[in-house]
């Protein structure tokens, strides 16, 4: 009985790797469609987005039926609950991921100012996507909590972008709707960056069984 | 085992026990009844006696212990009975000791009671007279006796059962014990019972089968490992599950893990999607690969599944670094695209001239320019196809070509005279400073690195720019030194310049001319003479070369 468990639970574990594998599959997609001005990378983001909302349905009934037919306890019901949440988060990442992909068309038509530091923001924003996935696979405590931290990385390059942004309205108004279209991107990314922290949130929660910090609530 | 022993000693002498108590009790009830039987004749004859001299008087006063006496006449009726009211009893012709004493003149017969409790023994004698006299004795059962001797059998089984089970648990121990001490790891060496030993025997020579078994297992595993741990390509063995059952270094560098993700799922230690799909093929066991970019290399997996016995059990992954051999893929298909390029152009100008002649649209006077239009292109086109054979010889690795000692010194100032012509018209202005320098090479090469290095210094010049060029002598051998003021090289593109037709200024080579072949033929020929070529740049300001030969042997 407990041996299928446990293979139900590792089961759970390599779907929830699979879909944190879309997850980055798809931010890369769209920060590389971003960075290399490419709306053939942007057109592969959608079909992703299907494939993560049917993950989210298979591993959020498994997580269901394990909890009815297990009656899991303690570190058990820890893991299941933590995956439910999670899927939500890696599930919203994927829809954001498909937003930037739906904005790419009307911003790839121009040259990115040098400036606007939008292409190190993606890349952080992947790199914090990457290691709280990395941090559910290892179950490490560490990188999730390096996660979280680096939350206010982004944050700060949200912050940088907009005023930079500002600015470029107030030299050139007309810029206002590209202005305003790179600022959506930008506040994906960042809200991209409080969803891998809520992941972290979550393996942190499963591991030692305190919320290490708290999640930004959508 | 222990138990078994000692619970079939114990029901053996349970059961042998009680089996001799009754056996004995049924001899000795026996052997009791003969003896009251001798007696009850005995008592017959004397109590006959008795009545023969005294007659009925014998019976008054008479009280006999534990005897019954009755006096039957010769018709059967009761005469006198010592416990019963003789006048009441029947007739008692038809008891069988009464017509056995009628017949022979003496008779005897047992009969149970009613109840089988009791037995009674019979002896009759029959008096001279006709008159019977028959004396009776009241004789317990077996069954009677045994109720009797209730006590002291329960006791008696009870301390025969109590020694019973003490012995046999001694003895079963006993038993046991040896077999309990047996030491298997030297099955030959143990005392004990000569029953075993077949069995010690097969046990050691199984004991010893296995062991040779598991220093094979261990050879071969080790040579696996060894041969695994030592090669460049990543192998990683799976079940079918997707558990990692082996990884070797190669492998666990790849994915930047260790030896503990061992028994943990693939994705667990690479969750691309690439790696996923490639071993979804698994399940439908065919051998499939594919190249997947991984940590900035290109790397050609190859998942083949492994069967037993036609079953599925598990894969091997197999991944090649193949970085190098895609990239001087690539090269060779730039290089193959860019050569069609290069010489389809001159040919076009050619054909197009030739055209113009032969239709005879070009005045006379201008035909002059067209001829040498032609022919310049036809020069531009054997430059490069030199070029192109120089390269691929050099690529051959140029065997045969002749190694002498040459002096740089005087081939730079041999090659900044021949192309003197050139400077003059660039408005540029050649120097050759140094030493007489010694170098072993081969002169043609050294020739072409000179003559390109000088001839790149004067073409990508500005006007009234100079150019210099220095030999000498430095630590490590000799120095070459091409340095010139002209538009220089933007630092990224350092590396690119040494590729085949790679132009920094697109726009400027058409109306230079040149093969884009130069500097690659100056890295190939610098390659095969051991130098080192070090470039030194800033935009605007120029270009310098170096490179460092080693020096010639004594």
């Amino acid at each position: 009985m407990r041996t299928r468990f446990d293979e139900q639970l590792n089961t759970l574990g390599q779907e929830l790797i699979r879909m944190g594998a879309l997850c980055e599959k798809m931010i890369s997609l769209a920060a590389s469609a971003l960075i290399q001005r490419d709306d053939a990378l942007a057109a592969k983001i959608s079909p992703l987005d299907q494939e993560i909302d049917e993950k989210e349905r298979q591993i959020e009934s498994m997580c269901l039926r394990l909890l009815l037919q297990q009656q899991p306890v303690a570190r058990d019901l820890r893991q299941i609950s933590a995956a439910l949440k999670m899927v939500t988060d890696m599930e919203r990442i994927g829809d954001q991921a498909e937003d930037v992909a739906e904005i790419l068309p009307f911003l790839n038509g121009r040259t990115l100012p040098e400036h606007i530091q939008i292409r190190e923001m993606a890349k952080a924003t992947i790199r914090m996507v990457t290691d709280s996935v990395d941090a559910f696979v290892k179950q490490d405590t560490s990188i999730a909590e390096a996660v979280i931290a680096s939350d206010d990385i982004v944050d700060d390059y949200f912050i940088e972008i907009k005023n930079s942004l500002i600015s470029l309205i107030a030299q050139n108004p007309n810029e206002g709707e590209y202005a305003l279209d790179l600022l959506m991107v930008a506040k994906y990314f960042e809200r991209i960056g409080d969803h891998a922290v809520n992941i972290a949130g979550w393996v942190l929660f499963s591991v030692t069984g305190e919320k290490g910090v708290q999640p930004p609530t959508d | 085992m222990t138990k078994r022993i000692f619970r079939s000693i114990c029901l053996v002498a349970i059961a042998v026990f009680l089996a001799s108590v009754v056996l004995f009790l049924g001899v000795l009830y026996d052997y009791f009844g003969n003896v009251q039987q001798k007696g009850l004749k005995t008592q017959t004859e004397l109590a006959a006696q008795g009545v023969q001299t005294v007659g009925e008087e014998y019976f008054e006063g008479l009280s006999p212990k534990g005897y019954r006496i009755s006096w039957i006449s010769a018709d059967g009726s009761v005469l006198y009975d010592s416990e019963a009211d003789f006048s009441e009893m029947e007739n008692h012709l038809a008891r069988e000791e009464i017509k056995e004493a009628l017949a022979s003149g003496y008779g005897e017969s047992s009969r149970y009671s009613v109840t089988l409790m009791e037995r009674t023994l019979y002896s009759a004698k029959r008096l001279p007279d006709g008159t019977i006299l028959r004396l009776s004795v009241a004789q317990s059962t077996l069954l009677t006796l045994m109720l009797g001797m209730m006590q002291p059998i329960l006791l008696i089984i009870a301390i025969a059962v109590g020694i019973s089970f003490w012995l046999a648990h001694r003895l079963s121990k006993n038993i046991t014990a040896p077999l309990n001490q047996l030491n298997l790891d030297d099955p030959l060496n143990n005392e004990g019972y000569d029953e075993l030993s077949p069995l010690l025997r097969r046990i050691d020579a199984q004991q010893r089968q296995i062991r040779r078994q598991e220093k094979e297992l261990r050879q071969k595993r080790e040579e696996f490992e060894a041969v695994a741990e030592n090669m460049a390509e990543g192998i990683l063995l799976l079940n079918t599950k997707g558990m990692i059952l082996e990884i070797n270094r190669a492998a666990e560098n790849l994915f930047g893990t260790t030896h503990s993700c061992i028994g943990k799922h693939i994705l667990a230690v690479n969750r691309s999607m690439e790696i996923s799909e490639l071993l979804s093929g698994i399940e439908k066991g065919v051998r499939t690969e594919k190249i997947i970019d991984l940590n900035g290399g290109k790397y050609q997996f190859a998942v083949s599944p492994v069967k037993e016995s036609g079953n599925l059990s598990g894969a091997v992954l197999l991944m090649l670094d193949v970085t190098e051999k895609e990239q001087a893929e690539q090269m060779r298909r730039e290089f193959t695209a860019n050569v069609s390029h290069e010489l389809k152009t001159p040919l076009h100008t050619i054909a197009g001239c030739a055209e113009l002649l032969e239709n005879g649209m070009v005045r006379p006077e201008d035909r002059a320019r067209f001829y040498s239009q032609i022919r310049g292109e036809a020069g531009r086109m054997i430059a490069l196809v030199e070029d192109i054979i120089r390269l691929s010889h050099l690529d051959e690795g140029a065997d045969d070509m002749k190694r002498e000692r040459v002096d740089l010194y005087e081939l730079a100032v041999e090659t900044a005279g021949s192309l003197s012509g050139e400077a003059e018209s660039a408005g540029v202005s050649v120097g050759v400073d140094g030493e007489s320098a010694m170098v072993d090479g081969i002169p043609q090469l050294l020739e072409s690195i000179v003559y390109n290095l000088t001839d790149n210094a004067i073409k990508y010049n500005r006007q009234g720019g100079t150019v210099k060029v220095s030999v000498g002598h430095c630590p490590e051998g000799v120095r070459l030194l091409v340095s010139d003021t002209g538009i220089g090289i933007p630092k990224e593109l350092w590396e690119r310049i040494f590729e085949r037709f790679y132009r920094v200024d697109k726009s400027r080579s058409k109306e230079l001319g040149g093969t884009g072949l130069g500097l690659s033929i100056v890295k190939h020929a610098a390659g095969l003479h051991d130098a080192k070529i070090e470039l030194q740049s800033a935009e605007g300001e120029g270009t310098t070369v170096t490179v460092v030969f080693p020096a010639a042997k004594e």
